[in-house]
């Protein structure tokens, strides 16, 4: 029953998008060779170790997009899983000599493992009550890390976490080419997240956000829907931190704070909720900002960045990227009535 | 021939002349023995976040007013003029520190970098200063994982550690009468890392431990941790708390109208904190400090100079800042070069008096700073006559005594 209204909605979606994806045919691609020319490029323009940073940031933000954007859900505690990857993979990479691949795998794993009883808890509420229940599990995870600090260091963190990559010294020790190392993982985290949000059960997504009380009348499963998402998120999350640790070489409290997750959350608002790409435009402003910042001996960094952030929601409520879409379309509108 | 032969002999000699002008160097001019012609000494810390009173700009100033200094004491014979200071705030966040270290020492050629208030962050430059072979000296860090367990050759520890606190207090506190004490802890891995160095400290001196209170981090309302405190009316309690922790724990201790015969100490303070809390709620209680800007006329003499530069009177991590770009300085002109390796070696063993170290010397084993180190009390706000005047210093504890025993460091290098 409920496999059959998945194809029924499935249908009439592509029957409704359809001219419009038969005129971006050529589109898409293109783009997405922009994109990936421009991720490659990155680290000739920005220092590698920041333009890691942006990737990272802004793959933990579409995580936190596709709960936000796509099915309505604000997680506030999204560091839990940015941060116990960032952990994970740090205790795997120094105890086994894994690949570093394999341990931000591992770590991404651990982290949806974490994922299961926190989003089984916390899909039961929904707007505020979500985001607290979220907050929540992710200071006790905070609180956990602190205490055993013969696993993670405690206040010191988890230092001199080795990246392991076949012997090949340059990835091992350079920031510049670790970038292109782990930049297949940040893919493969947008990957999931971009097909997560394409395929029905992105839909069925899309339906509950919108109308969860039509959805289940329909005969879907929100919880599970709901579960299955946050579980996914988890992991993409989990990726972005694992990388972030890998490449930092440490990992530390800060990774599982509060603020991590506010950052996650301004980047995803900055860039445009429901965009997925905005996240990423998000974090490479805030970031390069922030890093700006830091040395210009100004004491007020979060006066800046709070600043920012009022101004995009009272301003730009699709965000940068949203209201960049927004004025192409409107562009392209005009051409096309101009020039036929 | 002979021509072409006589050019070249000529072309030669006028350019090894040339050289040899060149490089014995005017004054002011870099030579090549200093990387890109000039020092940089970058300074990482905290400038907008809790420790920007304990540190952050003020601690800027004292590198600059060390620069200016060492170039006064060095008119003509200084390996270089051409010194730069740069900065940036990491706000207490490890991977910024992480990212800006780098960026210091690769694009900003940073030769040393100095401070890095925060235990996550002093580590996690320390691997920097280790992969990238150049020196780091921590001032405003705490851990003594830097010199134990994470020491390496490039990093240098100069003001204080855990250890150091924890020791300096527990031991004299304890041999002046002190016998049994009350530890009231925050229950996180800091206050019972703190809770249990004061407790070796204590037993080595010959005192015994009562009472062991954990109390939520953080907290308000102190009442049944003081209770449980006083109970088997100890000698003394100590609160291991920091910041607003412990200006609650000492108004509600006072407000409890404690036993006036128990002495109270305190296990994490910097004059920055009495500063921000008052002399009021924390009078009479004991700690161990690194340096006091009134503890002598040296100290006097350079904290008034620093007050009429900044317009506050230097905390001992600011001193520190000063004393370790002085003596950094100081190396790099005895090694005639800013190699590290060559910087190292004359820093390794190097015995210092100045404003800040006292009977100072760095411990080649371990790169530790070990120097006197003072047992201080928060004077009575009725005692003090002049601002700022917090502290008085009860006993000085010996470099020797005062740091972690060589045999006890986990350090190999």
């Amino acid at each position: 029953m409920s496999e059959h209204l998945v194809g029924t909605s499935h249908l009439e979606t592509a029957a409704t998008a359809a001219p419009e994806r038969r005129e971006r045919a050529w589109a898409r691609p293109l783009y997405l060779l922009l994109a990936l020319l421009l991720a490659c490029a990155l680290p000739w323009f920005i220092y590698p170790p920041i333009a890691l940073d942006i990737l990272c940031w802004g793959l933990f933000a579409i995580s936190v997009d596709l709960l936000l954007g796509y099915t309505g859900l604000l997680s506030f505690g999204h560091a839990a899983f940015w941060g116990s990857s960032a952990y994970i993979t740090g205790i795997v990479a120094i105890e086994t000599g894994m690949p570093f691949p394999v341990a931000i795998l591992l770590g991404a794993l651990a982290a949806m493992v974490i994922a299961v009883p926190t989003g089984w808890l916390a899909v039961r509420s929904t707007g505020i009550y979500f985001a607290m229940v979220t907050l929540a599990f992710a200071q006790m995870l905070y609180f956990v890390a602190n205490r055993a600090s013969g696993l993670t260091g405690g206040e010191n963190g988890l230092q001199g976490i080795p990246r392991p990559f076949f012997g090949m010294e340059l990835i091992e020790t350079e920031a510049f080419y670790f970038y292109y190392a782990a930049l297949p993982l940040i893919i493969l985290g947008c990957f999931i997240a971009w097909r997560t949000v394409h395929s029905p059960f992105g839909r069925v997504l899309l339906a509950i956000r919108d109308n969860p009380a039509r959805a289940r009348a329909l005969g879907f499963d929100v919880e599970g829907y709901k579960i299955v998402v946050f579980v996914i998120s988890a992991g993409i999350a989990g990726v972005a931190g694992g990388v972030f640790s890998s490449g930092h070489g440490f990992a530390s409290l800060n990774d599982l704070m509060w603020t991590t997750s506010g950052k996650a959350v301004l980047i995803t608002v900055l860039g445009g909720i429901g965009t997925l790409w905005g996240a990423m435009v998000g974090s490479g402003i805030l970031v390069t900002l922030e890093d700006y910042l830091t040395t210009l001996g100004f004491e007020g960094i979060g006066i800046v960045t709070g600043t920012m952030f009022i101004v995009i929601v009272l301003l730009f409520r699709r965000g940068i990227w949203g209201s960049v879409q927004q004025a192409w379309h409107w562009a392209l509108g005009k051409a096309r009535l101009r020039w036929g | 021939m002979f021509k072409s032969s006589l050019k070249i002999v000529l072309g030669t000699t006028v350019a090894v002349s040339l050289a040899a002008c060149g490089g014995a160097g005017g004054p002011g001019g870099g030579s090549e023995k200093i990387s890109d012609g000039k020092l940089v000494l970058g300074v990482l810390n905290d400038q907008s976040g809790p420790y920007k009173d304990l540190s952050g700009p003020n601690s800027v100033e004292a590198v600059k007013m060390a620069v200016e200094d060492w170039k006064a004491a060095h008119k003509d014979d200084a390996v270089t003029t051409d010194i730069e200071v740069i900065t940036a705030d990491f706000s207490t966040k490890p991977d910024v520190a992480n990212t800006k270290a780098q960026e210091m020492y690769d694009r900003e050629n940073a030769d040393i970098i100095l401070d890095v208030p925060n235990s996550a962050a002093a580590l996690a430059v320390a691997t920097q200063a280790k992969n990238k072979k150049r020196v780091y000296i921590n001032v405003g860090g705490g851990t003594s994982a830097l010199t134990g367990a994470s020491c390496n050759k490039y990093t240098f520890h100069w003001a204080y550690d855990t250890y150091m606190l924890a020791n300096g207090a527990a031991k004299s506190v304890t041999d002046s009468g002190g016998k049994t004490w009350s530890i009231v802890y925050p229950d996180y891995e800091f206050g019972q890392a703190s809770d249990k160095l004061y407790t070796g400290a204590v037993e080595a001196a010959g005192g015994k431990v009562i009472a062991h209170i954990p109390t939520p981090f953080p907290n308000e309302n102190f009442a049944t941790f003081i209770t449980k405190a006083q109970q088997g009316n100890p000698d003394v309690i100590a609160s291991m708390h920091g910041g607003g922790d412990l200006a609650n724990f000492f108004k509600q201790y006072q407000q409890s109208g404690g036993d006036k015969s128990t002495k109270v100490v305190g296990g994490v303070v910097f004059l920055s904190d009495i500063k921000s809390i008052g002399a009021e709620p924390l009078k009479g209680m004991q700690f161990t400090d690194s340096w006091y800007w009134n503890m002598d006329k040296e100290a006097r003499a350079w904290a008034d100079r620093f007050q009429e530069k900044v317009g506050t009177r230097p905390t001992a991590i600011n001193a520190g800042n000063y004393s370790a770009a002085y003596q950094y300085l100081e190396a790099v002109q005895e090694a005639g070069t800013d190699k590290s390796d060559d910087v190292v070696a004359k820093l390794e063993g190097k015995k210092i008096n100045d404003i800040f170290l006292r009977n100072g010397e760095i411990r080649a084993q371990d790169h530790r700073v070990i120097h006197d180190v003072y047992l201080a009390e928060v004077k009575d706000p009725k005692d003090i006559k002049e601002d700022e005047d917090f502290e008085k210093i009860v006993t000085t504890i010996p470099a020797a005594n005062a740091f972690r025993p060589l045999d006890q460091s986990e350090c190999s290098m």
